[in-house]
């Protein structure tokens, strides 16, 4: 048993060092990093496949959505060519840590802003409104969130959703995923009585599929959507920022919804309630 | 690393260190019992049977346990048979299991000489006498460091029931990243409790191993 215990021990010791290694590189330097992207000759951004109309990828394969529609004019403005961008598929729970690593150099990915993603990345100014939502078959809707006292509510995790039932009703029973898919899928399979996420979302999947209300339509505080960037890369964010301002004087964003968003929500929904141009709420 | 993050997470960790063991136990346990069954229909060339056996064998082994368990929990509901999560996911893991395991005896069953059953036969043991005292003695013992090495890929292999939403230690781990984004401190845990559910296991099987192949080391 004297071997057992040292080879334990070692083995803790190994783990533990690793750890701390991981925490050290997360302080390394930026280097230039519009220099680098220029370099590269394209951007790296991170997107979701799996959530229409704002990220997904079509039959085609190639990356659309409100999000994927912006990001292009960004690569479009920094490198020439909409199609220097390198769309690099996240989830939700993943998209810190993409930034953390370098392996992306902009997150747009639907990401709402909070305070404790405020301390992890930094946050260009917004683009989007958003606050969460539930939606629930027709024929057992719910429209109060007290209904869901001991029900299974679905959730996407490391979604806002997640977070504010987490905090402020933990004792509705959650079930999480990790993929939109996979959350929409067992609403449909009826493993919970009700799903959660942001509300956006909902309205355009509740109108591709019939049967499903979205009886929770506003809960929490109205939150934003913006881009972020890996913490203290501040030349990209001002790029970000800037960029954001010179697209409002030409409404882009509006543009954007248009082309992307109008389809899906169709007329049940004006462009003002979801759109933030030039980065500044108005 | 925050300490404190790690102290706070501990008690979520624990509860689902033990529903993965839970999964495992009985994963490992339903493996055993498929991939056994399964080896004698092919040992014994029980007709038609033994075909079957097979073809479940190389479906089952070239088929990626993740896909196996969607299958089952997204796939079956589409024609309105709901599992429960924790059903497809010893389902999903037993059918995984349970080829790997049958591979495993059947090497063994298959390692015992002929001339230690024409032996066992001369000196006049029945069929069953020849079973006990002859072939599985020897079968299991050569069986044994296959069963084992599946028995720890069966728990490690755990690791895929989060994608059904079931909170095992990997759900937390990636739970915990998605809200806090303390991506250090999850996932060193989550090392640390798989180290502390599988060498305990992997420590036990090897005395085990020394039991069963007693031939082998000596008692």
């Amino acid at each position: 048993m004297k071997k057992t215990g040292r080879i334990l021990a070692a083995m803790l010791a190994v783990v533990l060092a690793l750890g701390t290694f991981a925490g050290c590189s997360q302080q390394g330097t930026q280097k230039s990093s519009l220099e680098t992207i220029k370099q590269n000759g394209k951007i790296k951004v991170g997107v979701f496949s799996d959530k229409p109309p704002f990220g997904y990828v079509d039959a085609q394969g190639k990356n659309q959505g409100f999000d994927v529609y912006i990001a292009k004019r960004f690569a479009k403005d920094l490198l020439g060519d909409e199609n220097k961008v390198e769309f690099v598929l996240v989830e939700a729970a993943s998209r810190v840590e993409y930034l953390q690593s370098g392996k992306v150099d902009l997150i747009m990915a639907n990401f709402t802003v909070t305070d404790e993603r405020k301390e992890k990345v930094d946050f260009a100014n917004p683009y989007m409104k958003v606050a969460l939502g539930v939606v629930s078959p027709d024929g057992s809707q719910i429209t109060d969130v007290s209904q869901l006292k001991g029900k299974k509510l679905i959730v996407n995790k490391g979604t806002t959703a997640e977070t504010y039932f987490t905090k402020n009703y933990p004792d509705i029973e959650l079930l999480k995923y990790d993929q939109n898919t996979e959350a929409f899928q067992a609403l449909k399979d009826g493993r919970g009585a009700a799903l959660a996420h942001d509300n956006t979302l909902l309205f355009a999947w509740a109108r591709e599929n019939s049967g499903y209300t979205v009886g929770v339509s506003s809960l929490g505080e109205q939150d934003t959507i913006a881009p972020a960037v890996k913490k203290g890369d501040k030349e990209l964010l001002d790029w970000v920022n800037n960029e954001l301002t010179a697209l409002g004087k030409e409404n882009f964003i509006h543009e954007a919804y248009d082309a992307t968003l109008k389809p899906a929500y169709g007329d049940s929904i004006s462009a003002d309630d979801v759109v933030i141009e030039g980065g500044k709420i108005q | 690393m925050n300490f404190g993050f790690i102290v706070q997470s501990l008690p979520l960790y624990w509860k689902a260190a033990q529903l993965t063991l839970t999964i495992s136990v009985w994963a490992i346990a339903l493996s055993l019992l498929v991939g056994f069954l399964c080896s004698l229909a092919i040992y014994y060339r029980v007709r038609v049977l033994k075909s079957i056996v097979k073809v479940y064998i190389e479906f089952s082994r070239n088929t990626p346990s993740l896909i196996q368990l969607f299958f089952l929990y997204y796939g079956l509901t589409q024609i309105g048979l709901k599992l429960e999560a924790e059903l497809c996911a010893v389902a999903g893991l037993t059918f995984l299991g349970g080829s790997y395991m049958a591979e495993a005896f059947r090497s063994g069953l298959e390692a015992v000489g002929k001339t230690q059953i024409e032996s066992g036969l001369s000196i006049g043991l029945s069929r069953a006498q020849l079973v006990r005292y002859v072939i599985f003695p020897q079968a299991f013992s050569v069986s044994m460091p296959a069963l084992e090495a599946n028995a720890i890929f069966l728990m490690k292999e755990t690791s895929i029931v989060s994608a059904v939403a079931l909170p095992d230690l990997m759900f937390v781990a990636k739970d915990l990243i998605g809200m806090y984004y303390s991506t250090t401190e999850a996932l060193t845990l989550l090392v640390l409790f798989y180290l502390l559910l599988l060498l305990p296991v992997s420590l036990l099987l090897s005395a085990l191993e020394r039991k069963v192949r007693y031939g082998q080391f000596g008692n």
